[in-house]
This record gives structure tokens, sequence and C-alpha cells, in this order.
């Protein structure tokens, strides 16, 4: 008993600095997504699907996911990306993603959301979304 | 008594919006201390005393999407300078006709310059305040309309934006004051920007009246002089002085580098009135910084010209002494300075910022140098 706590509290902690970040996007959406365009529809610069569907992202509030996301993907802290969508903000040229609050809340809102794409601990993935790729 | 109606007509944009849209809440705020380090001078609204109000604000921002791909805007924004009354400093509708394509009419910022449109929100840029010989021009806002068009070509993104309409207040230009009213203020401002690197250009034209008062030096004399000519029957002279439908023009140029931590910061402005006393102003600066994860340092040298040599006015060729004292009045209106200043940024928050800057000014006119030191806290949410 003691030895498979301290291999879970093991795996736990291995997996904290580990893990990985996974886009996912509604299993219906069949566009095309790299790495490119993750970013520019994080940054507000992309707007549609290459369907021409509206995108809908969503972020994590402050997650440890969240900040994996913006350092791997977006390529910047998150005072950086506060800064650059309070330009957007301020001057009528943007809105960021909406945030939720934790994994679960992102997978729920991709699968219930057909134009839906979120980012979540690559672990908790299930077969509700579609992963369009890891980071 | 204008603000009423744009007031009104945002409310009920909000409240018949109320049942379909959600209205976003957001703001920023800047708290400054600061002052001069000098006695008797007085720069950036500093003297000796320390001021936690000169440069503080607070603002607030309620958007409501009105859906059909229709918005309204309105920006609340409470000076210190002003006594913290709280103003519409932006007030707009916005309909969007395609992802690239949007426009929006009502009360907005004109794009003078890098950082016009987010020029209160302390928290987007590292210094305390923009460059004030280059952000110098005294007025902000206009009542008009704006076309916004974005594209991408390749990695690059593409943002046009063409602006029409006008402006009336009261504003200090160069050393003078006045009520001014600037019509067809018409202009395009274009910015290419590719992941670590932007630049812009922007150029605006207006019909500019400025009513000069007699509150400052270079008013009276401007003023006399005006009266003078006038009065000596020397229309057209005078009429070369007084600022009086005027042809105003504005350029900028300007780029920015972001990378590897490297932050450098450039931009050009000319501004002149033609047949005006107010001489053609340019001015520049560059700044560079350094990005330590949260920290970062920066240096910014300033400089502000007057392109006007001191013997320009010569439009009275039988009357030399007559000229002469008039380019001793234009002179006297003059203004020629540089600026250096040392500072520094910590986003001790993710949502804040803490920064300390230092500025030394220098009046090549009247050969004085004045230092200022403030301190921000800059936030948005």
């Amino acid at each position: 008993m003691k030895k498979l706590l301290i291999a879970t509290a093991l795996t736990l902690c291995s997996h904290a600095v580990l893990a990985d970040v996974a886009v996912i996007v509604n299993p219906a959406n069949s566009s095309a997504i790299d790495e490119g365009m993750i970013k520019k529809i994080y940054l507000g610069k992309a707007k549609s699907f290459d369907d021409g569907t509206k995108v809908n992202p969503v972020n994590q509030d402050g997650t440890s996911v969240s900040d994996e996301f913006n350092d791997k993907v977006v390529g910047k802290s998150s005072s950086q990306l506060n800064a650059y969508w309070s330009k957007l903000v301020f001057t009528g040229k943007g809105t960021p993603p909406e945030k939720l609050a934790n994994d679960q809340a992102v997978i729920d809102f991709v699968a219930g959301n057909a134009d839906g794409i979120g980012y979540i601990d690559a672990a908790k993935v299930t077969d509700k979304v579609k992963v369009v790729g890891t980071f | 008594m204008k603000k009423l109606p744009i007031a009104l007509a945002l409310c009920a944009a909000f409240v018949s919006a109320n049942t379909m849209a959600e209205v976003r809440i957001n703001g920023f705020a800047s708290i400054v201390g600061g002052k001069a380090l000098d006695d008797d001078a007085t720069l950036y609204g500093y003297d000796d005393d320390i001021s936690f109000k000169n440069e503080s604000m607070f603002a607030l921002q309620l958007s409501a999407d009105l859906q059909e791909k229709l918005s309204a805007t309105a920006q609340i924004v409470a000076r210190g300078s002003d006594d913290f009354d709280a103003e519409f400093e932006w007030a707009y509708l916005t309909y969007e006709f395609s992802d690239e394509l949007q426009v929006s009419a009502g009360k907005m910022r004109v794009p003078f310059y890098r950082y016009s449109d987010f020029l209160d929100v302390g928290y987007t840029y590292r210094w305390v305040r923009p460059p004030q010989s280059v952000y110098n021009l005294p007025f902000s806002t206009y009542e008009g309309l704006s076309l916004l068009h974005n594209t991408q070509l390749g990695d690059w993104d593409s943002t046009v934006q063409v602006i029409y309409g006008s402006f009336d207040g009261n504003i200090a230009v160069v050393s003078v004051n006045g009520d001014t009213e600037l019509n067809d203020i018409a202009g395009i401002n274009w910015t290419m920007s590719y992941d670590w690197f932007s630049a812009r250009a922007a150029y605006f034209v207006a019909d500019t009246t400025i009513d000069i008062e007699n509150d400052t030096d270079a008013g009276v004399a401007l003023n006399g002089l005006e009266q003078t000519l006038r009065a000596a029957g020397f229309v057209d002279q005078a009429d070369d002085i007084a600022v009086n439908e005027d042809d105003g023009s504005f350029f900028a140029v300007g780029f920015s580098i972001d990378y590897n931590d490297i932050l450098f910061d450039a931009e050009y402005t000319e501004f002149e009135v033609e047949n005006s006393a107010l001489a053609k102003q340019t001015q520049y600066y560059t700044s560079i910084g350094y990005r330590m994860d949260e920290w970062i340092v920066h240096l910014t040298y300033e400089n502000n010209d007057d392109k006007h040599d001191s013997n320009r006015y010569n439009a009275l060729p039988a009357v030399p002494a007559l000229n002469a004292g008039i380019n001793q009045v234009l002179e006297g209106v003059k203004a020629k300075s540089n600026v250096y200043t040392i500072g520094t940024r910590y986003d001790f928050h993710p949502s804040a910022a803490l920064k300390v800057d230092f500025s030394r000014f220098k009046d090549d006119i009247s050969d004085t140098e004045t230092d200022v030191v403030a301190v921000a806290v800059d936030l948005v949410f």
C-alpha cells in the first residue's frame, strides 16, 4: 500500500513537470489546424476556421496548463499577453477568448460547441473531443 | 452639453441590448506619483511638490455586442489633472462587414502615434508616459468615422485605418493656448507587422482654426502683432500670422522591435499649419529596452525641433525693420528641446506593473534643464 502511494506521488510529481498541452476541437470539426493557426487564433488574428465557420476559442483562467500553453504555443508570458489584449480591447479591435476554470470545463465547452477550440492537460483527453496538436 | 446626447445614445443602445447581448466591463488605471527635482520649474505638470494626482487616472469601458455584427463601446475616463471628473473619452458604434473590414462611428482617438490608441492604458507600454516630445499634440479625440481593414500578407499583418471627422475644444499648441476648431480631419494610418517587428506610417490633414488667447507671453505677442499688421493695412501679412482656416498637416513614421527580449522603438513626426505663425515642428524619439523576465529596463532620447530659421519672415520687403520685429516675435514662440529618460518596469502581478522613470528635459532656447522623477502603478482589469 505504501509503495503504491509513493508510486502515485512520484507519477503525479513527474506528471506536473512534464505535462503536455493538447489543443482540442469538436469531433465534428474537420478543418486543418496547425500550430501557426492555433497561435493566430489565440492572438485574435484568425477569426474563422478554413471552412469559414467563426472560431470560438476558450482560455483557462490562470492554470498551469494555460501558462504552459502561452509559453509553448503563443510564445508570450501572461503579462505580455495581458498587455497585447489590452491594446485590442481598449481600442475596440478585439476581445480575448473567454476564460474557463479548468480542463473539464474546456472539454465540456468544446464537446458542446462545433466551433469551439481549447487546450487541456494532454492526460485528460477524452473521446468527446478531437486533438489537433500536442505541445 | 455635447456629451449628453452621446451618453444617452449609448445608454439607449445598452438598455435595448440588455435582453439579447452581454455587456462587458473592462477597465484600467494608473496611479502616478512624481515631482520635479528643481525649484521654479514645471514639467509634465509636476512642480517641486510631490503630486499623486497630476498623471493618475481611472477608466471603465463598457462594450455590448448587439448581434448582427454591431457593437457599442464607451470608455469613461477620470483624470487626476481634471480633478477626476469622468468624461466620455471614446463612445462609438462598430459594424463588422467581415473578419477583415469594420467601420466605427462616434467619438474616437485620432491615431497620430503608434501608442495613440492605448495612450491612456499605461499597462501596454514600458514608460510611465510615452515620449512627450513626440506625443505632444494637445488633442487626441475626434468625432467622426473610422474604417479599419486587416489582412494577412504571408507572415505579415497589415492594418489600414482611414478616418474622417472633426474636433473642437480649447487646446495648447506649441507655446500658445486657444479655442481650436479642426474641420475635415482626414487621414490614413497604416501598420505592417511581422511577429517581432512592426512599422507604421500615418498622414493627416485638417482645416485648422485657433483663436489664440492672451494668457501666454507668446499669445500676447502674436495677437498684438497680428492686430498691428491688420490696422496698418497689411491684411495678407496679418492672415499669415493668424491661424484661421489654414491647412494643418501631420505626418508620422515609426517602427518597433521586440526580439529576444530586446525592445526598440523609434518614431518621427512632423506637424505644420501653413500660412500661420505656428512654425513647422519636427520631433522624434528612439528608445531601447531590455526584458529580464518580469523586469524591463529602458533608455529613451527625445528631440523636438523647430524647422523655421530665425529670419523666415520676409513678407514686407520694403520695411526690413518691421520684418525683423515680426521675426523676433516668431522667434519667441519657437520650441526646441530634448529629453533623456531612464526607467524600469516590473510586472509584479499578471495585471499590474510598477514603473519608475527619471527624465531630464533640456530647453535649448532658454538653455535650462528640468528633472522629473515619477513612480507609477498601472493596471488593467
